[in-house]
């Protein structure tokens, strides 16, 4: 009676949940199609759960393990359910299990109860979500009693075997229905994105990292608007994925941008798009933090209404004020792709309203007309370096190594870096030489504004402007144009192996080209710059540097992957969204407390965004400049 | 309502040399976007060609006319000719242009040909209620404005300190028209008698003594790259603060910033 | 202390040389000694002695000025000027071989420098085709021969200050319809530019606008965006650039007054012109003539704002006053604010990042109060003071109110 209970609600739950997320599912299918291998991300759903989520969630063991006792626990004794259903297989055995199962998911639900009520991240947020721990301890332990009951043969009177299946079972449908609207549509929702993931190269079973922006369709006139205007031009997969997020707010804690109180929460950015899939709606349910400065319920929501704007869902200051840095998509245990989006977003308020905001958009007219974001002339590119007589690669040449020098060329700071650099290269004797006039703009301010169309531009010529020329490999200083060359340029038809100047340094450096004369000796921390570490996940080499040449290396708050942005990428700068404090001012707070008096940047951006801080502040020093120091030669 | 024609032109990037919109037209292009709207018509003598044209498509215009013709043509008569036609009540244009002749002259032309009214140099424009007159207000030097009336139709040339042009956007530029009227334009005598070459930059300065004239050099070049520009001034080490106060005051005088 | 007062544009001017058809700046500190005292000073007296030479203009014919040289190689009206303020000797042009006018200015009633270039062009042109130049400009209390003018078409005084570009530019047709010049010219300003085109229109002629560099035989300009140079012979209408031509030395010539012709008095279409009152404070960075920069270094926002007014001047300051909110942020001067182009920056307690110079680029002069001496800020000044940014501030407005402004 009681077993057959439990069933019956059990089933019923499911099923009502099943046909729930079947209508879910209509809402992200409204968006546009995507080439999606169903069958390889079936296949490859269980190791990307097990390793690559839980490499994401590990990263706070306690909410690893709650995850794992009660995410576990709860699918052990689902399934246990289910087969219980069949009157044979009632065994006392499997009731046992059950129990287990159960016991481990009471375990986890009080964790979750402990998380939500006593620690209270910022990040979480309440509402619905913080019945969650009631619907989880409710369900595990009125089951457990259940079950417990029924592996000792069934002792409990039957009105209070009824009553905790009753409880059990609304404690199942919070849970389940959840999967409709709330807690635990992540679950489902979640599984799907890991099947379907638009980026399935991230994962272990590809190429573990995959960063570069995907070239948008410019040929094709008639394939819709470029970019996304309303929600519905994201691709259904893309839907699908923020539809996955459980609003843990890890996102929010990692954002530079949220930080500063620059009006732009990640979290509050998914939820604004799984908001837009519902018509007529607004956002005043969401119990999360919100945008800084911005306030909750002044639009209204819908599937075709435009998604940016000073009314729309997402205000323009929100969708401007990121810096592309990727900690959030570093973060999201959901892997959710947030700078896919903030690009999609800006490639349609660029490319389709010309609603750049003015600074930027003088810069990518400027950009346009001139190859270069400064709107100098080309030939001046070389200015700075003029007594160094560097060795111009011209079409048909061949050298070794090719310097690619990038927009800090034009800056009188990154130019003594550039300087640097270089006399290290002659010091090592490295056969390598510029582009000279003929390097162009690589195109990564525009992309990141959404100007795919200048960046296509100046990807095809660079491109074409490269392969004319022999050479082994290409050396930058520059993290962006490293980035850019690197991952983004292959689909243009450029392959080639791209060095940052750090890993390159430090090949000099321990091959013995470079000697290490006058270790430095004194304390060095270390930034390390968004397009290096979290899209190339090249941390270790500038360390290595770094101890290389005696620096006593200091590690800042928030380093290595988990590295807080300098405010300078995603052309921020030019965008300049005021917040409550500058980026680059709370990164300088990372670096004092660090003690170290010299702050190392490996990045022109990072130079510049880092030198702006206002003084007292550890001296900003580029590795090269410390190289170039270290290695001088003895007389 | 009132309707409004535009004529653009190509500029050319000072740096690159690469054709682009030119900024007062662009500017001007802007203005005609705030006046209440009527028939708009953008109008361009040259190559209908030139990629250039599309950023102001790219503005949110839908169609741009251009009366093809070869260049070195005189389009004045063309244009006077087909703004006849169109009778607007308002023609814009900037009042720089970045290419060609490069002297301004066409818009005055126009209203002669026209017999219009040209007001320069002009940032803002307000129609009245019947939409007959426009209080039209001028950029002067140093952030100056002034104000005045003009009857419609008249043709105004717009100041650069006129509201900033919109970015031109990729879509919009791609999906705009471009209609081609193929004109007879008679060769341009006044330009083919000019010479052309490029332009070098005059040395600034001079030194007598310097040997070989001191310019151009690399070193030169180094340093004009890459120190920032310094004014030779005088220094005043702590001095009193009315010292100080002083010798600002004078200074400003000296430069015509205060009255004496 | 303090150094010797100088005064670089008149240094500057007084290094103009001209060489065809290129404009030089020779670095002369014999030149500059000689005119040192800054801009050039008016000598009532010496303008008296001018005066009194004219009445007898007859007696005084001086041959030996024929000829293009003193006109045109107008080196500094230096040392010997000054030494002995002998008036140079009255040119007469009795029977010029063509007219040359010149369509000056004269902005809010006085002549600018730009006139003054104006005159040394036409001369120019005229001299080397023995013809005679003539002013036609709003009437004034000018010295009109001492500025080179053979001849004067005075307009109404009242145009000067009045905006008439309409019965400006129906006077000189008339006035070209009536003498027929060999060439028109004007200043490539404002108002000259619209005038010089306005009158070229009606003439059915073109203008060859904004001369750059200018010889009897050949002007030119840039074209294409300043990519090229356009030249060609002179053009019957001209408008000449700012600072293209030297001002002209001392000379000496009859600027007899002729009849301004008849016009036709058509109503003017432009109408109820007014100028409207601008704050400076209102007024767009980018177009602001003088500027009124803080940085850091105030703390004292009262006395600033004060002296803003004070002195006339548009208020700024750097990206760390505007984030924290003493400044709106449309009042930033930088790479990421606004790029600058008054005449005048004086800035107060600004450490002169990269990024804050790359905004003052523009900016012809630069005043900068600042207690480091190896302030970046301190190096770009023309005048820099180092001291307290608090205890400058308020001397100076003091002085300020005593100047009779605010
Ligand atoms: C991408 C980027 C863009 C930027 N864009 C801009 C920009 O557009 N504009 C801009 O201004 N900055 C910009 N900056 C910031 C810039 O780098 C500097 O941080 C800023 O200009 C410093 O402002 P400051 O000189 O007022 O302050 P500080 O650097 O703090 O300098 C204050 C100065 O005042 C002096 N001082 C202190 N006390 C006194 C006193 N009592 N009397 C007199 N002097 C005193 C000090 O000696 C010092 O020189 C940008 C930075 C970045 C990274
Ligand atoms: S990319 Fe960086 S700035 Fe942008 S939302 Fe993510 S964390 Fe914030
Ligand atoms: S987007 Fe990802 S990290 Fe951010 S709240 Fe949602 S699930 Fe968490």
């Amino acid at each position: 009676m009681v077993a057959a209970a439990l069933s019956t609600v059990t089933l019923t739950v499911l099923l009502v949940g099943l046909a729930l997320a079947l209508v879910q599912a209509r809402r992200w299918r409204a968006g546009r199609a995507a080439a999606v291998d169903l069958w390889a991300g079936l296949a490859a759903l269980p190791g990307r759960y097990l390793v690559d989520v839980h490499a994401v969630v590990g990263r706070t063991p306690f909410n690893a393990r709650f995850h794992a006792l009660s995410a576990g626990g709860f699918l052990a004794a689902l399934a246990l359910l289910v087969v219980l259903a069949l009157p044979p297989l009632r065994h006392p055995a499997l009731w046992g299990l059950l129990a287990l199962a159960l016991a481990a998911m009471l375990a986890g639900g009080l964790m979750v109860g402990y998380r939500r009520r006593v620690l209270r991240p910022a990040g979480l947020s309440g509402g619905r979500f913080n019945r969650l721990p009631l619907a989880l301890t409710g369900f595990a332990a009125a089951f457990l009693l259940v079950a417990a009951d029924q592996s000792a043969g069934g002792v409990l009177p039957v009105p209070v075997g009824l009553a905790l299946v009753a409880l059990g079972g609304w404690g199942l449908a919070e849970l389940v229905f959840g999967v409709w609207n709330g807690p635990l549509k992540h679950a489902v929702h979640g599984a799907l994105h890991l099947v379907a993931h638009p980026r399935p190269a991230r994962f272990h079973d590809g190429a573990g990292r995959d960063s570069g922006l995907r070239p948008l369709d410019l040929e094709t006139a008639d394939s819709g608007p470029l970019g996304a205007g309303r929600v519905v031009d994201f691709a259904w997969n893309r839907l699908l994925g923020f539809d996955a997020c459980v609003q843990c707010g890890r996102c929010e804690t990692a954002c530079p941008a949220f930080a500063a109180g620059l009006p732009l929460n990640p979290k509050k950015l998914i939820q604004d798009l799984v908001l837009s899939l519902d018509e007529g709606g607004d956002d005043r349910a969401y119990t999360g933090s919100r945008h800084p400065g911005r306030p909750v319920g002044a639009a209204t929501s819908g599937p075709s209404r435009p998604l940016v704007g000073p009314q729309a869902m997402i205000h323009p200051d929100t969708l401007w004020a990121c810096t592309t840095c990727r900690a959030c998509v570093q973060e999201c245990p959901m892997m959710i792709e947030h700078v896919d989006a903030v690009v999609d977003l800006r490639r349609f308020q660029t490319l389709e309203l010309g609603a750049t905001p003015a600074k930027a958009a003088g810069v990518l007219e400027e950009l346009r007309a001139t190859d270069n974001p400064g709107g100098r002339s080309l030939d001046r590119r070389l200015d700075w370096a003029v007594d160094l007589r560097l060795p111009v690669l011209a079409a048909g040449g061949t050298c070794d190594v090719l310097l690619w020098l990038g927009d800090g060329a034009y800056d009188l700071r990154n130019q003594r870096s550039l300087r640097a650099l270089v006399l290290l290269l002659r010091r090592a004797g490295v056969d390598f030489a510029v582009l000279g006039a003929e390097e162009l703009d690589c195109g990564d301010v525009a992309r990141r504004l959404g100007d795919e169309a200048t960046f296509q531009d100046l990807a095809r010529r660079n491109v074409a402007l490269l392969n004319g020329r022999r050479f082994a490999r290409i050396v930058t200083a520059d993290p962006h144009a490293f980035h850019t060359l690197r991952n983004e340029y292959p689909a243009f038809g450029g392959r080639w192996t791209v060095l940052h100047h750090t890993a390159f340094l430090l090949e000099l450096v321990r091959s013995g080209a470079l000697t290490v004369t006058a270790p430095l000796g004194q304390a060095v921390a270390y930034h390390d710059p968004c397009y290096l570490g979290r899209y190339n996940g090249e941390t270790d080499a500038p360390r290595a540097l770094l101890d290389a040449i005696g620096a006593r290396r200091r590690e800042m708050e928030r380093s290595g992957l988990r590295s807080r942005c300098c405010g300078g990428g995603g052309g921020a700068p030019l965008t300049d969204v005021a917040g409550e404090r500058r980026i680059p001012d709370m990164r300088m707070d990372d670096a004092r407390a660090s003690g170290a008096p010299i702050l190392a940047v490996a990045c022109p951006t990072c130079t510049l965004m880092l030198e702006g801080v206002v003084e007292p502040r550890p001296a900003v020093a580029e590795i090269a400049e410390l190289v170039l120091a270290a290695t001088e030669p003895t007389r | 309502m009132v309707d409004v024609a535009i004529l653009v032109s190509v500029g050319r990037h000072p740096a690159s040399g690469q054709a682009r919109r030119a900024p007062s037209d662009a500017r001007a292009l802007e203005l005609a976007f705030g006046l209440p709207p009527g028939r708009r018509d953008a109008l361009h003598a040259g190559d209908p060609t030139n990629p250039a044209l599309r950023d102001y498509l790219g503005m949110g215009l839908e169609r741009l006319t251009v009366l093809a013709m070869a260049e070195g043509r005189d389009p004045t008569d063309a244009l006077a000719a087909r703004l006849r036609g169109l009778s607007p009540g308002i023609i814009l244009t900037g009042n720089q242009a970045e290419g060609g002749e490069d002297s301004g002259m066409l818009p005055y032309v126009v209203a002669q040909a026209l017999g219009l009214a040209i007001v320069p140099d002009v940032v803002a424009i307000a129609l009245d209620a019947e939409g007959r007159t426009a209080e039209v207000v001028q950029a002067l030097a140093r952030g100056q404005r002034r104000a005045l009336r003009v009857e419609l139709p008249f043709v105004a040339t717009v100041h650069p300190a006129a509201p900033a042009a919109r970015p031109s956007a990729f879509g919009p530029a791609r999906r705009g028209r471009i209609e081609v009227v193929p004109v007879d334009a008679p060769p341009d005598a006044f330009l083919t008698a000019c010479a052309a070459r490029p332009w070098r930059d005059r040395p600034k300065r001079l030194s007598v003594g310097a040997a070989g004239g001191g310019t151009g050099g690399a070193l030169e070049r180094l340093r004009a790259a890459t120190e920032a520009k310094a004014g030779q001034g005088r220094v005043l080490v702590e001095p009193s603060p009315d010292e100080a106060a002083r010798a600002i005051w004078d200074y400003l005088q000296e430069q015509g910033m205060q009255p004496r | 202390m303090t150094a010797r007062r100088r005064d670089p544009r008149a240094e500057r001017t007084a290094r103009i040389v001209q060489t065809e058809p290129r404009r030089r700046l020779v670095l002369d500190p014999d030149a500059i000694a000689a005119s040192s005292g800054g801009r050039p000073r008016r000598d009532p007296r010496a303008r008296r002695a001018d005066a009194t030479l004219q009445t007898a203009p007859r007696l005084r014919l001086d041959w030996t000025g024929k000829g293009t040289g003193a006109a045109v190689s107008m080196s500094a009206p230096g040392r010997g000027q000054r030494a002995a303020p002998a008036a140079p000797p009255l040119r007469v042009i009795e029977n010029p071989a063509c007219l040359i006018f010149a369509a000056l200015d004269r902005p809010d009633g006085a002549l600018s420098a730009h006139d003054r270039q104006l005159l040394a062009a036409a001369r120019l042109l005229a001299d080397a085709v023995d013809g005679a130049v003539v002013a036609v400009a709003p009437d004034g209390a000018d010295d009109w021969g001492a500025l080179g003018a053979d001849r004067v078409i005075p307009l109404p005084a009242a145009w000067a200050a009045e905006y008439a570009p309409e019965r400006r530019a129906a006077a000189l047709v008339a006035a070209i319809a009536r003498w027929s010049p060999l060439h028109v010219l004007f200043p490539e300003s404002p108002e000259g530019g619209d005038l010089a085109r306005r009158v070229a229109a009606a003439c059915g002629e073109r203008l060859f606008a904004g001369v750059e560099s200018l010889s009897a035989s050949r002007v030119a300009r840039r074209a294409g965006g300043g990519a090229t140079e356009l030249s060609c012979a002179p053009s019957r209408f001209l408008s000449i650039a700012a600072d293209a031509v030297a001002p002209l030395g001392a000379v000496r010539h009859e600027a007899r007054r002729l009849d301004p012709p008849e016009t036709s008095p058509d109503a003017p279409k432009l109408r109820e012109a007014r100028r409207l009152p601008v704050d400076p404070d209102g007024v767009g960075l980018g177009e602001a003539d003088f500027i009124l920069s803080a940085g850091n270094g105030v703390t004292d926002w009262v006395v600033f704002a004060d002296l803003g007014r004070a002195l006339g001047a548009t208020r700024a300051g750097s990206r760390v006053v505007c984030d924290a909110g003493h400044l709106p942020r449309d009042r930033q001067v930088g790479a990421s604010g606004t790029v600058v182009s008054a005449r005048c920056y004086l800035a107060f307690g600004i450490a002169g990042a990269p990024q804050h110079l790359q905004g003052v680029g523009g900016v012809e002069r630069v005043v900068a109060v600042n207690t480091d001496l190896h302030a970046a800020m301190i190096k770009r000044a023309d005048l820099a003071i180092i001291a307290d940014a608090q205890a400058v501030m308020p001397a100076l407005l003091r002085l300020a109110g005593e100047g009779g402004h605010g």
